[in-house]
């Protein structure tokens, strides 16, 4: 019963982690339509940012994490107005090559910048964790939690108080509709994808404080999105988060009790069972498969 | 009506004996120049036939039915591990091994591609991508039959080896021939009314149910016909190989590498994978070989320009212009432009 409540706790926890990875994801992909290949390169990107800021000017990582949000946020809002705009009302290959290829571009320039090693944010208390009963809980992991947690309910209530975040939705709903009463959809969209990056950031800097990092792993992140955001589905802003949990749960689970690396199989299972049955997710919305587009 | 029944058999015979003489010119030039070749030429060479063959197979499901099958390798690796396994366990000949490849991915296809094929746009490329990543876990946690993550052998000398090791020579003529067949097949399909309903579907799925085309049957025998050919190239890739890794046979990138040459070359028609695998493959080597350490760096760059600059393709973008007449790359950016 320890091991269960151990395995059960840890993957609370990494799905909380995998939730933070696949806000912003689900965000893109759920207003404005588009599969952000290069996700996971923002995620490493954002991680190489705040290992920069902690080795040079010793900045700890929960104060590093806002940096990363920040030249994110630049690096999004440029990309997603000069680059995919260009190309948002193409095809769904299109979206996706374009995305691949910033992805190519940066995951290379990540390989010549900052070299192919492992590396790992350290702190003091990195290492710190607490007994709960007889479930020990490590401490990082369970600030990154609590940080997912936040960021949810606090994009919840971005999007539905205040005055952009009503016209992010807007755009999302009907863009045409958005635009006639307007709303910039150009700059919204760059916004929205800014925000996204910024999110990707912050879950960078979280990952890099839990566990090592290099560019090749941004493939990684962005297929754990992928699965997060579609099993959680789209147009519900707590999407990623029950999507992120039911797939650390799953995960660990998958690890404990299977033998060798069945755990990634199960998960992909997991991912075609609720497609197959729930095609819009576990709490996602249909109508954003039938939006209109001017 | 006999002079226009006469016109449209000019047509007909003018629209397939064209391509067939430029076709038979290529091969032509394929055979005479192998000769003259070096190895490391021919099997460069050997992957470009081996890209076209595979671009021309994911065209059928993704550029003609328009479902972005982003787990098509999963194909590449059924057929291949469907190859190593009956060579390595019962010694089947390759010439064998080769088309039941195909039909072992085929018949995968069929039993995956009924349920996936309901899904649309994102998320079928989700489902097959997951499909793919899943099979690979699969293949690895099978050791017993496939190796594992240790990888598996194909017997190639000694008396277990039905089939001697075919040299850079070759394979460089099976992946010309796998290329040819992958080229006719497209022809067939994009010159024949299931073809046609394949179009349909890709415009509107619905008024093409309309119209009487069982469009659940034709998608999934669009799909099968495309696992077959994808199979049958990764049954040879297997056996050029030798040695094989399930990291290397469910590898994304192959699926995003026949993605890239269809959707730049011209998806939906048959001229254009061939293009798209000619040309992004000779840019691919050329880079590789003169900016070692900026290769991906400037390959990025160039589908970003191609993709913003042409999307609809390069084949498409010149027949539109030859319609209409008009060339201008920034109208054709507004065309998908916010």
């Amino acid at each position: 019963m320890d091991t269960f409540l151990q395995v059960t706790s840890y993957g609370l926890l990494q799905g909380g982690l995998l939730a933070l990875v696949a806000v912003g994801f689900s965000l893109v992909w759920g207003i404005m339509n588009i599969v952000n290949l290069c996700h996971g390169a923002f995620v490493i990107l954002g991680a190489y940012i705040a290992w920069e800021m902690q080795s040079w000017i010793g900045v700890d990582p929960f104060l590093g994490m806002f940096v990363s949000a920040a030249v994110l946020f630049c690096l999004g809002y440029v990309i997603q107005r000069y680059l995919i705009n260009l190309i948002v009302n193409g095809p769904v290959f299109i979206t996706l090559l374009l995305t691949f290829g910033i992805n190519m571009i940066l995951i290379q320039g990540m390989n010549l910048l900052f070299t192919a090693d492992f590396r790992s944010i350290q702190t003091s208390y990195g290492s710190n964790s607490f007994e709960l009963g007889n479930i020990r809980i490590p401490l990082v992991r369970l600030l990154a939690f609590l940080l997912a947690i936040i960021i949810t309910f606090l994009l919840v209530a971005f999007v539905k108080r205040t005055r952009t975040g009503i016209s992010i939705m807007a755009t999302g709903m009907d863009r045409g509709a958005a635009r006639l009463m307007g709303i910039r959809a150009r700059h919204v969209y760059a916004l929205t994808f800014g925000i996204s990056a910024a999110l990707a950031g912050m879950a960078g800097t979280m990952i890099a404080s839990i566990e090592t990092f290099d560019p090749s792993k941004a493939g990684k992140f962005t297929l754990m999105a992928f699965v997060v955001a579609v099993l959680g589905g789209l147009g519900n802003m707590y999407g990623a988060l029950v999507g992120g949990l039911l797939m650390g749960l799953v995960q660990a689970w998958a690890g404990q009790y299977l033998s060798g690396t069945w755990v990634n199989a199960i998960a992909f299972l997991v991912l075609i069972i609720v497609l197959i049955f729930k095609p819009n997710g576990l709490v996602g919305k249909a109508f954003y498969a039938a939006r209109v587009e001017i | 009506m006999s002079t226009l029944s006469a016109v449209k058999t000019k047509r007909n015979w003018q629209r397939s004996f064209v391509p067939s003489v430029f076709g038979v010119i290529a091969v032509a030039i394929a055979t005479a120049v192998e000769s003259h070749l070096p190895g490391g030429e021919l099997r460069a060479i050997s992957t470009i036939f081996m890209f076209i063959a595979l671009s021309q197979a994911w065209n059928i499901i993704g550029g003609f039915t328009g479902y972005a099958s982003f787990g098509q390798v999963v194909f590449f690796g059924m057929g291949g591990y469907f190859t190593a396994v009956v060579m390595l366990k019962w010694q089947f000949t390759f010439w064998l091994a080769l088309p039941l490849s195909g039909l072992f991915a085929a018949a995968f296809a069929v039993i995956i591609g009924v349920p996936l094929l309901r899904l649309k746009g994102h998320y079928f490329a989700i489902a097959t991508l997951g499909m793919a990543e899943g099979m690979r876990e699969v293949v690895i946690n099978l050791p017993d039959l496939t190796g594992g993550g240790a990888g598996i052998s194909v017997p190639i000398a000694g008396k277990f080896a039905k089939t001697e090791y075919l040299g850079d020579n070759g394979f460089y003529f099976l992946f010309l021939a796998l290329a040819i067949f992958s080229i006719i097949i497209g022809t067939i399909v994009s010159r024949n009314k299931f073809g046609y309903g394949l179009r349909a579907i890709h415009q509107n799925e619905d008024a093409a149910a309309a119209v009487g085309i069982n469009t659940v049957r034709s998608k999934v025998i669009a799909y099968a016909i495309s696992a077959f050919m994808t199979g049958m190239v990764g049954a040879g890739y297997v056996f050029q190989q030798v040695t094989i890794f399930p990291e290397r046979l469910f590898d994304v990138e192959i699926t995003v590498l026949m993605i890239m040459m269809v959707v730049i070359g011209g998806s939906g028609t048959v001229v254009g994978p061939l293009l798209g695998a000619l040309g992004l493959q000779f840019i691919s080597e050329y880079l590789r070989e003169h900016f070692t350490s900026m290769h991906t760096f400037i390959l990025g760059g160039i589908i970003i320009l191609a993709v913003i600059l042409i999307p609809q393709g390069a084949v498409n973008y010149l027949r539109e212009g030859r319609r209409t007449k008009n060339y201008s790359l920034l109208a054709n950016i507004r065309r998908y432009r916010l």
